[in-house]
């Protein structure tokens, strides 16, 4: 406890001491951690759109001309008993035929002059909100193919497919940024940490020969590194939050028609970026004391 | 008390700094290390110390092995010393009086007890009329008290000095000998590595003369 007491009093002293290079490793843990947090913002929000881009799709179950009223009871089933199901709409041969007929586009209009109906009747199904919607609803439609009166199904498998790869995509950019922003940032206060170890190495060296432990030594440096992170990633938190706010503010009017909200980065995610940054300044600090104190002891 | 056997310590792998060099010092014993410049006595200082490592031979320190000592543990020899350099190693952006308190900081007493024990090492030096003062608004001789209250505040057994008097004058010189010639008295083991022959003359203590690594007499 006393170690840990005279630590933050060391550390405090420290930063005071080296406020300049303190405050520039600050300022450089919140730009990298700003940087990281807009593209979780991007990513969030693209997700935001994607979804609900995604909350329109729905299954089509195109029906066998000679389908018995069996069957169709079959099928009937098979949509109430499924808890995902949210609606079920029975589209007719005329009613399609109908709705063909008042939409149709000019290079179809030739197909109006058929003297039959070639349309098939068909369910259209949409799905609940939930976490497994588009893998349920390729499942779902698996299912759906395999029974009896069901000619074909549709239901966009290419832009489901899509849209996960970029989804899966995404997340791998933001690793890649977020891993690559980390190891800069280590680099940069691991730099900081060594020259604010280096102005006291000869207090430091004192407090060996007079019976300090390595730990000791090292933890008012850890300190510092964890408090530059700290530091660093809430004065983040606050550009990215100014950034979500003007943006918001400019073009949440623009995106209202879609049913879309400007939407921040969630909190364990806030907390992430926070803990990242805390535990960069952590390793930075960590590596810095280990290889001062291996120096002075290969003596 | 302190032996040190056979070690042989080399800085560049073939000059030896210490030779094959053995000595035994007892408990509560006052001893000169002297000998030329170059001879090893701050080296064979820095190994009780557990600051140099060596090639080969042993060292028993109040019988722990100082050569199995790692940079983990060997605090606890360097708690049971105090150090006095030639230089003083006093921290210039601390007062007299947190010089002296820093000490007990590192091995982690609690502020009451440091209070209490720095005053105590002040006094004894004749220092607390200048607690407050910065290093370098002092002389050599009160720096050196300093250093001094320092190595003795907590009340360790051994108090091995490089040099202590090497940057004085000889009556200033005088007073700091005789400074830890009182520690002596209380039972602290001294190892006081000099080259001055006025000092030694001064203090009536075994003589341990190095000369190019080696024993020359004890």
């Amino acid at each position: 406890m006393q170690t840990l007491i005279s630590g933050y009093r060391t550390t405090l002293s420290n930063i005071l001491s080296n406020k300049q290079t303190f405050l520039l490793s600050v300022a450089t843990i919140t730009i990298a951690i700003s940087i990281l947090g807009l593209f979780l913002l991007l990513f969030f929000n693209l997700n935001g759109l994607l979804s609900s881009w995604n909350r329109e799709e729905q299954v089509i179950v195109y029906l066998d001309d000679d389908i018995s009223s069996s069957q169709k009871e079959n099928l009937e089933d098979i949509f109430s008993n499924n808890q995902q199901v949210e609606s079920t709409i029975e589209v007719s041969r005329e009613t399609a035929w109908a709705e063909f007929q008042s939409n149709v586009s000019d290079n179809l209009k030739p197909l109006l002059s058929l003297e039959f109906n070639p349309l098939p009747a068909s369910y259209k199904i949409r799905f609940r909100s939930s976490d497994n919607r588009l893998s349920h609803i390729r499942e779902f439609s698996k299912i759906l193919e395999t029974q009896q009166g069901v000619e074909s199904i549709e239901y966009g498998e290419e832009w489901i497919s899509r849209f996960e790869k970029f989804m899966v995509f995404s997340k791998i950019f933001l690793f890649a940024i977020g891993g690559l922003l980390s190891l800069g940032l280590i680099l940069i206060i691991s730099n900081t940490i060594r020259l604010s170890i280096y102005s006291r190495q000869d207090e430091i060296e004192l407090m060996l020969l007079i019976g300090a432990t390595p730990r000791f030594v090292k933890i008012p440096f850890l300190l510092e590194g964890m408090i530059q992170g700290l530091a660093g990633s809430v004065l983040a938190l606050f550009i990215i939050g100014g950034v979500h706010y003007y943006l918001k503010s400019k073009f949440q009017s623009s995106i209202d028609a879609m049913g879309m909200d400007f939407q921040f980065i969630a909190e364990p995610f806030l907390f992430g970026l926070i803990g990242l940054s805390v535990l960069v300044g952590f390793m930075a600090s960590y590596i810095s004391t280990f290889q001062f104190l291996y120096l002075l002891n290969k003596k | 008390m302190i032996q040190v056997f056979n070690v042989v310590k080399m800085y560049d792998g073939s000059n030896p700094v210490l030779d094959n060099i053995s000595l035994e010092i007892s408990k509560g014993e006052f001893v000169f290390l002297t000998g030329p410049s170059g001879a090893g006595k701050t080296t064979i200082l820095k190994i009780l110390f557990g600051w140099e490592s060596f090639e080969t031979g042993q060292v028993l320190v109040q019988g722990i092995n100082v050569g199995k000592l790692t940079h983990r543990n060997v605090y606890t020899l360097r708690r049971s010393m105090g150090f006095v350099f030639q230089d003083y190693k006093l921290l210039p952006n601390k007062t007299v009086f947190e010089n002296v308190s820093f000490a007990q900081e590192v091995i982690g007493h609690d502020q009451k007890k440091i209070r209490f024990k720095t005053w105590e090492a002040l006094k004894n030096v004749g220092l607390t009329p200048k607690k407050d003062a910065y290093p370098a608004y002092l002389s050599g001789g009160e720096q050196q008290r300093i250093a001094i209250a320092r190595a003795m505040v907590n009340s360790p057994a051994i108090i091995l000095a490089d040099e202590p008097t090497g940057n004085l004058d000889p009556d200033i010189a005088i007073e700091i000998l005789k400074l830890f010639e009182e520690l002596n008295q209380k039972g602290s083991t001294i190892i006081f590595a000099t080259h001055s022959q006025e000092i030694m003359k001064a203090g009536n203590h075994r003589v341990i003369n190095l000369n190019r690594g080696k024993v020359v007499s004890s």
